[in-house]
């Protein structure tokens, strides 16, 4: 079994009269060890999509299966498992707490998972050190520059060892050069045998990752390009 | 989340708040310390009261007074002699619930020691009259039957009264000496311990000044009339002030009615057995005609805790009706502090936290201000009945028991408790992408 399998996965919003469909009929399945980019335009519902798969929401229509586990109608508390248990995320924002430092960050989900308090800090301080910031371990965040906030979030994301890392427009509030040492981390991380998927709208961005999943008005239009893996995604259904 | 992690988190963020914490925990300050305060000063007042009424006598000490005889009485009122010693007599022979009795006459005159001078109410009594009014013989001794018998001119003083008239020795214990009363020389056989309340004599004691002082700076004591004690014989008394009564040059013939009569029943519980004997005894020495009644303390006694139950009621209401806007107050501020912390709850939803841990982490924070709110409440509490202390010159110190501390801490974190559920429950209602997309 796949490590994430949508089928036939639609998100609807409802704003007054209006009606959205963020996400319109998805299929797609992504497998252990894949890094894959979900890639596409504003609005195309790239954000939702990666939602739906980090257990952040659940669908109105269809299946999502998350490492055996179906997703799609779980409750709260069950989802909030998942999220802490398998899955990482990384923001273009960051999100980091500002009142703690980086050991406190890093131990944040930690504290979900009921990890005893020296072993919290002993696996901070290994993620911590593998991004490479031990020598900022006890700086709050605003003591640090994007770039060493989005390595603290990367170590958050992974210090409870999850199956798969979401990143979403991860290097969107950074230069070029930390954004690609930003990529290098992913690329490492890859390489190790860890799950990512990659939100972006930027196609050089999304050429990191060997997989590409493009999404447009909520719809998966393409296969990727160049490598993949694996079972692939139904052609595009034509309109 | 273990709950040591919430309630450091939780400490963490009013800490980081200082100014605003405490402007939140202000109501709840007040409130725990006007609580706590008007329970203090209700207390101590209840039991200045109780202790002085100890001192006076208690519930069982009852006094049978004169009264006017009524209308359709009038004309058997001579037929009746007024309490007299014989009454007394009776009563000590004939009523089971009566303990001890004293009838007494007094008189108000000049007490002249060398050239120092002094008025004061002397009385005539019979040796019950010590314990009955609750006096303690502590040097010397009482007066008795004998001194009575014979009609011995024998004097117990008070100790303020030897502060007056031996000034230059306020401390001396003048057994034997002699006072001059109202012209005639008394021997003192006895001396009264010095009257006063716990707390000037626990300080006394201690070698300090008297806790309770006036403004001027002069040791107070609300026990002077008891202080200012002289008793005498009661047939001494009788010769020297009643037997005769010239009225210009003609002797009227001597005066048996007395001034008083105090009986002290067997126990507290007995007092009215004790009134019903006494009475049913003196409407036949009476012949029958109603010129006596009862003064007793046990209204007062009943009305002691009527009104430090009221005050207490009266003053914790209006102190809880503080304590409880102090709670709006943290709903108020709590609810703000979530809007802010939107994202914070969006990071935590999406790092595992179920919306009981945000629950928790909201409740625990409004609890842990009601808790600080409510030490610090305690401290100002302590801070103003000390204050209170200082510039009292009243005789009821602010007495602060466990259980008044107990019940206004317990209202503050109970207040902190609820004033967070709606904020807790409003923050983990908060959908994990709606919180993150904030901001
Ligand atoms: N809570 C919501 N209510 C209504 N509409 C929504 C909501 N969330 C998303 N949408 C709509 O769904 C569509 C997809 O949004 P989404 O955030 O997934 O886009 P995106 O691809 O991530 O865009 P961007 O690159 O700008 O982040 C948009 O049209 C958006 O307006
Ligand atoms: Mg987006």
């Amino acid at each position: 079994m796949a490590l994430i399998e949508l089928r036939e996965v639609t998100k609807r919003y409802r704003v007054g009269e209006q009606e959205i469909r963020a996400l319109d009929g998805i299929d797609l399945t992504i497998e252990q060890g894949e890094y894959a980019a979900i890639i596409g335009p504003s609005g195309s519902g790239k954000s939702t999509l990666m939602h739906l798969l980090g257990c952040l929401d659940t669908p109105t229509t269809g299946k999502v299966v998350i490492d055996g586990v179906d997703v799609s109608s779980a409750t709260d508390g069950r989802l909030a498992e998942m999220r802490n248990e398998k899955i990482g995320f990384v923001f273009q924002s960051f999100n980091l707490l500002g009142k703690f430092n980086v050991l406190e960050n890093v131990e944040l989900p930690m504290i979900y998972t009921g990890v005893s308090k020296k072993e919290r800090r002993d696996r901070a301080i290994a993620a911590v050190e593998r991004v490479g910031l031990m020598d900022r371990a006890k700086n709050t965040p605003l003591q640090l520059s994007g770039g060493q906030m989005q390595r603290v979030a990367i170590a958050r994301a992974l210090v409870n060892d999850p199956k798969i890392v979401f990143a979403d427009e991860p290097t969107g509030n950074l230069d070029s050069t930390t954004g690609a040492s930003i990529l290098q981390l992913f690329r490492e991380l890859s390489e190790q045998g860890r799950t990512i998927v990659l939100v972006t709208h930027d196609s050089e961005i999304a050429d990191n990752a060997p997989r590409r999943i493009e999404i447009r008005d909520g719809k998966i239009v393409n296969r990727a390009a160049g490598f993949q893996s694996g079972i692939h995604t139904p052609p595009p259904p034509t309109a | 989340m273990n709950f040591a992690n919430s309630l450091a988190v939780g400490i963490r963020e009013i800490w980081s708040h200082k100014f605003r914490s405490f402007l939140t925990m202000l109501g709840v300050i007040l409130g725990v310390a006007s609580l706590l305060s008007t329970f203090a000063l209700t207390d101590g007042m209840a039991k200045a009261s109780r202790e002085y009424m100890t001192q006076m006598g208690g519930v069982e000490r009852v006094n049978v007074i004169a009264q006017e005889v009524p209308q359709e009485q009038l004309l058997l009122a001579d037929t009746s002699r007024g309490r007299t010693v014989e009454d007394a007599e009776l009563i000590q022979r004939a009523a089971k619930h009566v303990s001890l009795v004293t009838p007494w006459y007094t008189q108000f005159v000049p007490l002249v020691r060398k050239s120092e001078r002094l008025r004061a109410y002397i009385y005539g009594v019979w040796p019950d009259y010590v314990p009955i009014n609750r006096h303690t013989v502590e040097f010397g001794r009482n007066i008795t039957q004998t001194d009575l018998d014979e009609g011995r001119a024998v004097c117990v003083i008070g100790t303020r009264v030897i502060e007056q008239l031996w000034p230059e020795k306020p401390n001396a214990k003048p057994l034997g000496e002699t006072l001059t009363i109202n012209g005639k020389p008394f021997k003192i056989i006895g001396i009264f311990q010095l009257y006063e309340n716990e707390d000037n004599r626990i300080a006394r004691l201690k070698g300090k000044k008297p806790v309770l002082t006036t403004r001027k700076g002069k040791s107070y004591n609300p026990y002077t009339t008891k202080n200012t004690a002289v008793i005498i014989p009661l047939t001494t008394f009788y010769y020297e002030y009643r037997a005769a009564n010239i009225v210009g040059v003609v002797d009227q013939g001597p005066i048996p009615k007395l001034d008083g009569l105090t009986i002290q029943a067997t126990d507290p519980e007995h007092v009215q057995d004790a009134i019903d004997e006494v009475s049913s005894l003196l409407t036949q020495t009476h012949r029958g005609v109603d010129d006596f009644t009862f003064d007793t303390r046990q209204e007062l006694a009943e009305s002691i805790e009527k009104t430090a139950h009221n005050t207490r009621l009266t003053g914790g209401l209006i102190a809880g009706i503080s304590l409880i806007v102090g709670g709006i107050g943290i709903t108020n501020i709590m609810l703000a502090s979530i809007t802010e912390r939107i994202r914070e709850i969006g990071v935590r939803r999406a790092v595992g936290a179920k919306s009981g841990h945000i629950f928790t982490q909201i409740l625990v924070e409004s609890t842990v201000v009601g808790i600080i709110g409510g030490v610090l409440g305690l401290v100002a509490a302590l801070g103003m009945t000390h204050l209170i202390k200082f510039t009292t010159d009243g005789a009821s110190l602010p007495v602060i028991q466990t259980a008044s501390v107990a019940l206004s801490f317990g209202f503050a974190v109970l207040i902190g408790v609820l004033s967070g559920i709606y904020p807790a429950w409003t923050a983990s209602r908060i959908a994990p992408i709606e919180a993150l997309r904030y901001g």
